[in-house]
């Protein structure tokens, strides 16, 4: 309960408002709260709590568990050969995933991915997509899909350095490493091991036994600057520290692409804006907010139940997390060494840009020793050459100690504390935040990322499930180990064609 | 005590001749014309005096505390009247009115200063001393003013704020003459009061004019700062000296009314001429009208849109009455279509074709303007020029930013444009380049309208020569994610300002 204090003035306040405003002003009122974040139906799920029986049933050869990219791009290559007998099950009002957006007045945002790498060559899917989309065309990426520059910076020693890897007051030391390190990501770039979708290079690999902060001192790579920029890379990319993830996929990050200094592509809303184009095509196959609360085997199909209605199936791709598995499919015993890290995401409303000296927003901006990851501008891609609003989305990945404790933390603390935290930590690179947002909204996931943990890369569990099970096919990112749109796409694509195998319909 | 009294004389003199020069100087900057201007102010403001001296004999008793009233309200109308002026003439569509209303109502209070003073003062002296130091010390006041006037208070405080020195003084006196005549009218606080009060507000002003930014701008720009408005997108300012009205956009100067002619037309009419029968033309950015004026001597020309930010940009020059004479009131023309909208989205949702596109943005000195410069804005123009038609681009200099110039032309090739760079000298920006962009070739025309003051047909083919100062070099092409132009022209132009 909030104690309502009776409503003081003192009277020189009352004098300085009344006579010229001399009294400072008071601390704007930032409005916002969390939003919908899907953890209700979720936690029911894992309490086994009773969900009402469906009113009715429908037969349709396959399902698809999940609206996010995976299951979004299984439809799409279902659709794409001429298959329409699916639909999509999404738990959420919306599909999207980790692709999911918002838009208000002012501009579009995400939710959660914010980019694609520009594909190479080799990224055929990727690619045949972007080309549906108009991304791509005779060979050209369309200019206003990719990145715009200024791209990136780092608030570090109290000022603003173009690009993330910090260089501002580096020391012969750090050079050294950063050139180090670089040579021997190139030798690793150049095994082929490090490929995007993975599957196509990754063998058993001894990186996969070593934690990538362990490998880093193996190799007498220990520079300040390198330390916390690999960590950084780790915390963007898996939502975890260096210490906590396998040195091949900490290398991953920097080996599986060629530098290239065009991309990446982006989009106000993010990765929403491939979701959005792809429900325009895909729209009509999409079941949103049909919570799936059981997935059990009859016969030779499957009964995939919601709470309105029960599906006959010939064929499902779970396209969901894969460790959702467990509470919803019947006779799946639990699922181990799938370690997810909680993140949180705000979206922050500003009627006006702080002040700036010397530097324009980029699209990135990060603060060096944050704990947070920075805030992506959703603005930046937009055309216009005036700009007075805008809308930045921050990201937070809580990556410091254990992820169960971590996801009890997002769940306890109010909208308050993050509020607090995030304009605090934004404060430290603009003095005058508080006075330009006018709302934050922000959402909490638990389960945001897989965590390319010591092992996991070479693990039975994941090849295991990696596998048809009949017919059933997982297909989420998180078999990858790596939570990133192409992975995604490729499980997805993949487990389309083995269903249509499966069906005959190849 | 006498030479108290006196002094007050003198003072009172100086203020009336200080808000008499203020509005003569206030009218001349902001309408030109300074003899009309100074013989009018003089003409109404002496008449107005006679009014208030003719009108001091229906005052009859309580002279003194009439006399600190009549002070106050000079102080107060006379200390904030360049502050009223510049308001109005930045704000409201009757300048003149406000001038003259101003003129006639100080001239009245300043007329019935001195007859009530010597009436005031008629017991204490022999009238024809009373007569000889009264007028002595008003003449001597005056001499002061006007000497301090030019030297000291334009230089050094600027209009608004000498103004309201002056009120200041008016009221000081007012204040002081409660206690000089105390005999004859007894302690008065409620008068001391009203003196205090009118203090304070004068002092107010000041205090704010400090803070007003047209202060820090009258360092700021080499001329006189004769309008300031702080629009949602951008500062306009408008600087005078003597005929040479200049504007400046976040202190970038845009044109110099006296050579802005040179720039126009070579703007407008090497490419516009060349398209024969062109119907419609499309102008983005441009906001003050001047290419509208050069492209409305075309009859064929049927219809010009024009694409500017800031609707106070294009309101201020369709309306205040001597910037729409400087587009020769471009803006009323039928023919003319103004929208206020940012141009890159404008144009990426528009579908119409045009025979001729000015593209007249500010240069590329930020990342967000750089935008407009860029393979990607220049594709989707290609998409709105007609076949035969052309598109011209204010391209910065291509003496003092060379590699900007080039990148530019550069980036036209690289967005699928035949280009025609060409060059001409404007005084007041130097060398200045821009570039004709076609899908077709290029033969510069042979006839241009007969009214131009710059431009003649045999004159146009040289603009398309460069010397070796500013031949081509090699630029990158600016696109989107790599917005190479601003990097160019921050190194070009920082070179030259240091």
């Amino acid at each position: 309960m909030e104690s309502h204090q009776p409503v003081k003035t003192s009277r020189r306040r009352f004098l300085g408002t009344a006579l010229v405003g001399l009294v400072p002003k008071s601390e704007r009122r930032i409005e916002g709260s969390f939003v919908d974040d899907g953890h209700e139906p979720g936690h029911r799920l894992r309490d086994h709590a009773p969900f009402p029986k469906p009113s009715h049933q429908v037969k349709v050869p396959v399902v698809i568990v999940g609206g996010g990219v995976a299951g979004l791009s299984a439809a799409w290559r279902l659709e794409k050969r001429g298959f329409r007998d699916f639909v999509v099950l999404e738990m959420e009002q919306r599909a999207g995933g980790n692709s999911r957006w918002g838009e208000n007045e002012v501009s579009a945002y995400p939710w959660g991915a914010h980019y694609v790498p520009v594909p190479d060559k080799k990224a055929t899917l990727v690619r045949e997509l972007f080309e549906e989309l108009g991304v791509l065309h005779d060979g050209q990426w369309e200019e206003r899909h990719l990145c715009f520059t200024p791209k990136e910076r780092l608030f570090l020693h109290g000022r603003w350095q173009d690009g993330i890897e910090p260089t501002l007051a580096a020391t012969a030391q750090d050079h050294e490493h950063y050139r180090r390190f670089a040579d021997v990501v190139a030798e690793f770039r150049a095994t082929g091991q490090f490929t995007i979708p993975m599957e196509a290079g990754a063998r058993a690999s001894d990186l996969d036994r070593v934690s990538f902060s362990d490998w880093l001192q193996k190799q007498g790579l220990s520079a300040r600057y390198l330390t916390w920029y690999t960590n950084y890379a780790c915390r963007d990319d898996y939502g975890a520290l260096a210490s906590d993830v396998s040195a091949w996929a900490g290398l991953h990050y920097f080996a599986s692409r060629q530098p290239e200094d065009e991309g990446p592509l982006t989009w106000p809303e993010g990765n929403g804006w491939i979701v959005r184009r792809l429900l325009a095509k895909l729209g009509r196959f999409v079941r949103a907010g049909a919570v799936v609360y059981r997935i059990a085997p009859e016969g030779r199909r499957w009964r995939v139940l919601t709470e309105e209605t029960e599906y006959l199936a010939e064929a499902v791709i779970f396209a969901a997390p894969t460790f959702l598995a467990r509470y919803l499919i019947e006779g799946a015993g639990p699922v181990r060494g799938f370690v997810y890290s909680p993140w949180l995401t705000a979206n922050l409303t500003l009627d006006r840009w702080p002040g700036e000296r010397r530097s324009e927003p980029a699209w990135d901006n990060v603060i060096y020793d944050s704990p947070a990851l920075g805030y992506v501008v959703a603005t930046h891609q937009s055309l216009r050459s005036h700009i007075d609003r805008s809308v930045w989305t921050y990201y937070w990945a809580l990556a410091e100690g254990a992820p169960a404790a971590n996801r009890q933390v997002l769940l306890e603390k109010d909208w308050n504390y993050w509020k607090e935290a995030i304009l605090n930590d934004l404060a430290r690179a603009h003095a005058d935040i508080r006075a330009c947002v006018a709302r934050i909204d922000i959402l909490r996931l638990g389960h945001a990322m897989i965590r390319p943990t010591v092992g996991f890369l070479g693990s039975e569990e994941r090849r295991r499930l990696a596998e048809p099970h009949g017919s059933l096919f997982f297909a989420n990112s998180d078999l990858s180990g790596l939570s990133l749109f192409e992975e995604a796409q490729y499980r997805g694509v993949k487990a389309a064609e083995r269903t249509l195998r499966m069906l005959g319909r190849a | 005590m006498p030479l108290v009294l006196f002094l007050s004389v003198f003072l009172i003199a100086a203020c009336g001749l200080i808000y008499e020069l203020i509005a003569g100087t206030l009218a001349s900057y902001l309408l030109g014309d300074s003899v009309f201007q100074f013989s009018t102010v003089i003409g109404s403001y002496l008449f107005a005096m006679g009014v208030g001296s003719f009108l001091s004999r229906f005052l009859a008793r309580g002279l003194v505390a009439r006399f600190v009233t009549i002070e106050l309200l000079v102080g107060l109308v006379g200390g904030y009247s360049s502050a009223v002026l510049f308001l109005a003439f930045a704000y409201t569509e009757s300048f003149r009115l406000a001038l003259y209303l101003l003129v006639l109502a100080i001239g009245i209070l300043v007329g019935l200063e001195i007859p009530l003073l010597m009436r005031i003062l008629k017991g204490r002296f022999q009238f024809r001393d009373l007569v000889a130091h009264v007028l002595t010390f008003d003449y001597l006041g005056a001499l002061g003013a006007s000497l301090l006037f030019p030297l000291l208070l334009v230089p050094r405080l600027g209009l608004v704020r000498s103004a309201l020195l002056f009120g200041l003084i008016n009221a000081g006196v007012a204040l002081w003459s409660t206690y000089l005549f105390r005999d004859q009218i007894g302690a008065r606080p409620a008068l001391r009061a009203a003196c205090m009060a009118v203090l304070a507000v004068l002092g107010a002003g000041m205090a704010g004019a400090e803070r007003i930014s047209s202060i820090a701008e009258d360092n700021l720009y080499a001329d006189e700062v004769i309008l300031t408005r702080q629009t949602r997108y951008q500062r306009i300012v408008l600087t005078r000296w003597k005929d040479d009205l200049r504007l400046f956009l976040n202190a970038h100067l845009q044109f110099s009314s006296r050579d802005e002619y040179r720039y126009h037309e070579a703007l407008v009419h090497p490419g516009l001429a060349a398209v024969t029968g062109a119907r419609r033309v499309l102008v983005l950015g441009g906001g003050d009208g001047l290419a509208v004026r050069e492209i409305l001597k075309y009859p064929n020309v049927e219809s010009v849109t024009l694409v500017d930010l800031d609707p106070e940009m294009t309101r201020l020059f369709a309306q205040n009455e001597m910037l729409a004479a400087l587009n020769k009131d471009a803006f009323k023309s039928p023919r003319v279509k103004v929208i206020n909208a940012d141009a890159f989205p404008w144009l990426d949702e528009s579908r119409e074709m045009f025979d001729f596109v000015v593209v007249d943005f500010p240069d590329p000195t930020s990342y967000s303007l750089s935008k407009l410069y860029t393979t990607a804005f220049y594709r989707l123009l290609a998409k709105h020029v007609s076949r035969q038609g052309f598109a011209v681009i204010q391209s910065t200099s291509p003496l003092f930013a060379r590699q900007t110039y080039w990148c530019i032309v550069e980036t036209l090739k690289a967005a699928g444009w035949r280009t025609y760079p060409y060059h001409v000298y404007v005084p007041s920006f130097g060398e200045w380049g821009f570039v004709l962009a076609g899908q077709g070739p290029y033969e510069p025309p042979a006839r241009l309208p007969d009214d131009l003051k710059f431009l003649s047909a045999r004159d146009l083919a040289p603009l398309f020569e460069f010397p070796n100062d500013m031949q081509p070099v090699e630029a990158e092409v600016n696109r989107l994610n790599n917005q190479v132009l601003v990097r160019y022209y921050e190194q070009e132009w920082n070179r030259i300002s240091r």
